[in-house]
C-alpha cells in the first residue's frame, strides 16, 4: 500500500506519516533526503530524529539516487521528502537537470517492494510569487512529480495544521 | 461557467483537457482581451489580470463583463494568495485583484474544482 502525504511547510506531515506506521510490526525504514547543510538543517533533522525516537525506525540518509536503496519484502518505509530529493537531483554542479523520470521511477520501485510505503512531499506553488527561472522550474517539476506519484498511490492525504484531508483512497 | 483552481503545477490544465475534453484553450498571458468573450476555456487567468492592470484596465469590471458575456466558459486560475503579503505595491495590488476576480468567477460558476497533486476536488456544485 502506497500513501502520499502533502501539504505546506510545518503542517504535521511527518507526524502523520509516522502515525500510519505506529502499529507496523515488521522492519521500519526512514529514508531521509535532506542534506545536513547549515545550522537550520541540523536543527530540523534533530527535531525529526527526536520525534522518531523509540518508534523502531532505522534511518537511511540518501540525498539522491533513492532507487539504489536495498529493501526487504516485509518492510515499511517513510520517504521524506520529495521536495528535498527533487532539489538535490535538480541542482548539482551548477547545472539544472530534470529529474522527473528518475525520481518517479525510483519511488515507484520502492513502492513495489515495500509492504507499506509512505511518501512525504511538499506544496510550494500557491504563493503567487514570480520566481527566477531555476526556482520557477523547481516549482513546476515538483508539481509534476507529485502528480505522477499521486497517480500510482492508493491514498493521497493533504495535511492542514495536522488535520488530514483525504484527497484519494482512505484515511489511515 | 466552470472554475478550476489550485496552486501552480497541480494538473489544472490537464484536467480541463482530459476530463472536461476541452481542446481550445487560450492563454491569459498572451491572448487578446477582446477574444475571451467567445472562448471555450482560458488558462492563467491570474496572468490576464496582471496584463489588464498594466494597461490600466479595471480587471474586476472586465471580469464581471466576461462572466456575463461568456456564461459557458471554463476558467483556470492559480491560487496565488497563500504566501506573505508582498512588500511591493504592484504585486500586492495584483494579488488582491486576482483574489477578487476569482471570487467573482466562482460566484457565477456552477462548478468549482480545486486541484492538488493531479486530484480534483469539487468545492462547489457538481461535475456533470
Amino acid at each position: 500500500m502506497t500513501t502520499l502525504i502533502t501539504g505546506g511547510s510545518k503542517c504535521g506531515k511527518s507526524r502523520y506519516a509516522e502515525r500510519i506506521l505506529d502499529n507496523y510490526l515488521g522492519n521500519k525504514l526512514y529514508i531521509a533526503t535532506m542534506k545536513p547543510y547549515g545550522k537550520e538543517a541540523y536543527i530540523a533533522i534533530e527535531r525529526h530524529r527526536k520525534m522518531r525516537d523509540g518508534k523502531g525506525f532505522v534511518t537511511v540518509e540518501k540525498y539522491t539516487d533513492i532507487h539504489e536503496i536495498p529493501l526487504t519484502d516485509n518492510c515499511a518505509v517513510i520517504l521524506e521528502c520529495i521536495g528535498n530529493l527533487c532539489a538535490n537531483e535538480m541542482f548539482c554542479d551548477n547545472k539544472i537537470i530534470d529529474p522527473t523520470e528518475k525520481i518517479v521511477n525510483g519511488v515507484y520501485r520502492l513502492s513495489c517492494i515495500a509492504k507499506k510505503m509512505v511518501i512525504v512531499t511538499n506544496q510550494v506553488g500557491s504563493d503567487g510569487i514570480y520566481y527566477s527561472e531555476g526556482t520557477a522550474k523547481y516549482i513546476h517539476i515538483l508539481g509534476e512529480i507529485n502528480q505522477r506519484i499521486s497517480e500510482f498511490s492508493d491514498n493521497v492525504i493533504e495535511c492542514v495544521y495536522g488535520i488530514p484531508i483525504l484527497q484519494k483512497g482512505v484515511l489511515l | 461557467m466552470i472554475l478550476i483552481t489550485g496552486g501552480a503545477a497541480q494538473g489544472k490544465q490537464k484536467f480541463a483537457m482530459e476530463y472536461l475534453g476541452l481542446t481550445k484553450i487560450v492563454d491569459g498571458s498572451d491572448c487578446d482581451f477582446s477574444e475571451i468573450k467567445n472562448i471555450e476555456c482560458i488558462t492563467n487567468y491570474h496572468t490576464i489580470v496582471k496584463r489588464l492592470i498594466n494597461e490600466n484596465i479595471n480587471a474586476v469590471e472586465f471580469t464581471k463583463k466576461f462572466c456575463m458575456e461568456n456564461q459557458n466558459a471554463a476558467v483556470i486560475i492559480c491560487e496565488v494568495g497563500s504566501g506573505i503579503v508582498p512588500i511591493e505595491k504592484n504585486e500586492r495590488e495584483w494579488r488582491e485583484i486576482v483574489g477578487r476576480c476569482g471570487c467573482i468567477i466562482a460566484e457565477r460558476s456552477d462548478t468549482v474544482i480545486r486541484m492538488i497533486c493531479g486530484i480534483p476536488t469539487v468545492i462547489k456544485g457538481e461535475l456533470l
